[in-house]
Formats: structure tokens, sequence, C-alpha cells
């Protein structure tokens, strides 16, 4: 492999990782975010229906 | 800092972030010239310089946290030390992993057992214990309370990471740039300084982009399991 093989084997790594990491976080939070909000949706229906 | 800053102005945090990578990108592949002894294979540095100190960065925040975590028992405290904890090993991982592709043209080899190299699979291995300690411990006050005693101790690891070219024979070459006999701009090209200093920049305004939605990621976690408790879940 010459010099910039590595050069863009190193990039390719490095901005492919972060690029995923990103992304599964988007996906966590946007799952997390859902979750939250289910919880609140029957919370409110719950103190609805007692009232 | 202020991790749990608003959508708008995270937004901005990480235009700009992308912006300063894709500008350190041109400078570093395209602007900045050939090291006179390495050639282009020198173009790994402005990754792994700002790579490492991002880590470092990172397990400072890990090491306030913690600290601030034993001290007043905050939960917020320790959401911050465990998502900048997260991050760091992410960025120590890929400064292993650029420091071997490097290490191999220039070293002949992709791994050494010398004392940088090794003193930072050290702090790697540290804090991927600390994550793994997080999720072994059901008791969350418990988990946190030790996870925050090793972060400490994880954080110690740093200097010795970073003094360890002095005080050992190294293959690992000393520092070029915080030299404390030269300035940067006396031993390094201008555009070399200028390509590391946008790629340092945009690898800091990144690292506080992630670190923002970690940080708010933990919250909503947190929430979520307080309102399954209140249900009785």
């Amino acid at each position: 492999m010459g010099a910039w093989g590595y050069v863009f084997l190193a990039y390719g790594i490095v901005w492919g990782a972060l690029l995923w990491y990103f992304f599964s976080l988007k996906r966590r939070f946007r799952r997390a975010e859902i979750e939250l909000a289910e919880l609140r949706s029957v919370e409110g229906l719950q103190s609805h229906a007692e009232k | 800092m202020q991790p749990n800053v608003t959508k708008k102005r995270k937004g901005y945090l990480g235009a700009l972030a992308l912006m300063l990578i894709l500008l350190g990108l041109y400078w570093g592949l395209v602007q900045a010239p050939p090291d006179a002894y390495q050639g282009d294979t020198q173009r790994i540095m402005y990754l792994h310089i700002p790579s490492i100190l991002t880590a470092y960065l990172s397990f400072f925040l890990v090491f306030v946290g913690s600290c601030l975590y034993l001290w007043k028992r905050e939960k917020r405290d320790d959401i911050l030390a465990y998502s900048a904890a997260e991050i760091g090993v992410l960025f120590t991982a890929l400064t292993i992993i650029e420091g071997s592709i490097w290490g191999k043209p220039t070293w002949g080899v992709w791994w050494t057992w010398d004392a940088r190299l090794t003193l930072t699979a050290i702090l790697l291995l540290i804090f991927v214990g600390y994550l793994m300690l997080r999720s072994l411990i059901e008791e969350e006050s418990r988990a946190a309370s030790a996870a925050a005693i090793l972060g400490i101790i994880g954080f110690l690891d740093i200097p010795m990471v970073h003094m360890s070219v002095y005080w050992w024979r190294t293959l690992h070459q000393p520092p070029s740039i915080l030299r404390p006999d030269k300035a940067p701009w006396d031993n390094v090209h201008p555009a070399m300084l200028t390509a590391l200093a946008i790629n340092f920049v945009g690898f800091i305004l990144l690292y506080f982009y992630l670190l923002s939605l970690r940080f708010r990621l933990g919250e909503i976690t947190e929430e979520i399991k307080t309102r399954r408790l209140d249900r009785g879940q």
C-alpha cells in the first residue's frame, strides 16, 4: 500500500466510525423520545380517567 | 459548560462543526505540504492529534462529573460522566487505530509495546471497564459510585500517557507542537499548523455536539426509568 493508501484508510475508518456513532446516537435518541412520549400519554390518559 | 443546550443551538453547533471538518479535510489533504521525511503519511497527524486531545478532554469531563457526583450525589453529574466516558472511549479507540495505520509505513509495524502506546491502550481498557461496570452492577447508585471512582483513577493515567515519551525511551516521537523549548510556528510549517488547528477546533465542536446529544439521551433515559418506577413496572 502506498502513502495515500494509508492516509485514506485512516481517514475512512475515522470518519466512518464517527458517522456510525452519530447515526446510532440519533437512533437511540429517537427511540427514547418515542418511549417517553408513550409513557407520558399513558399517564395522561390514566390521570384523565381518574378525574 | 452546559451540555443541555437548546435544539436550535445544537443545530448551529453541528453545522459549524461540519463546516470546520470539511475545511479541515481540505487543508489536511490538499493545502498542507507533505512532510520532508514521512511524505504524505504524515497527513494522518491531522486526525491523530485532535483525536487524542478530544479523548483527554472527554476523560477530564468524566473526572469532573465523577468528583461532583461523589460530592453532591446529583444524577446530572453522573449522566455527564457517563456520556463523556462513552465518547472518550470512541476517540481513544480511533486514536489507537490511526496511530497503528501511521505506524506501519513509519516504523514498519502495526503495533509495538512502546510506553506511550501501551499506556494509551491501558487508558482505553480502563474506560471500557468503566462502561462495562455500569451495565454489570444492577443497583443504579452503586454502579454510579463505583464508576465514578474508576473514572477518577482512569483520568490519572492521562498525565502518564502524556509524559511517557519523556520518562521512557520510546519509539513514539516526543511532541512536535507543544514543545517547551520552541514555539509551534518555529518548528512546523504554517500550512501544517493551520490544518492542525482547523481540525482540532472541528473535532472539539463535533465533540460538544455529540456530548450534548448523548447527555440529553441520558436525561431522557433517566426520566423513563423514574416514570416506570413510579408506575411500578
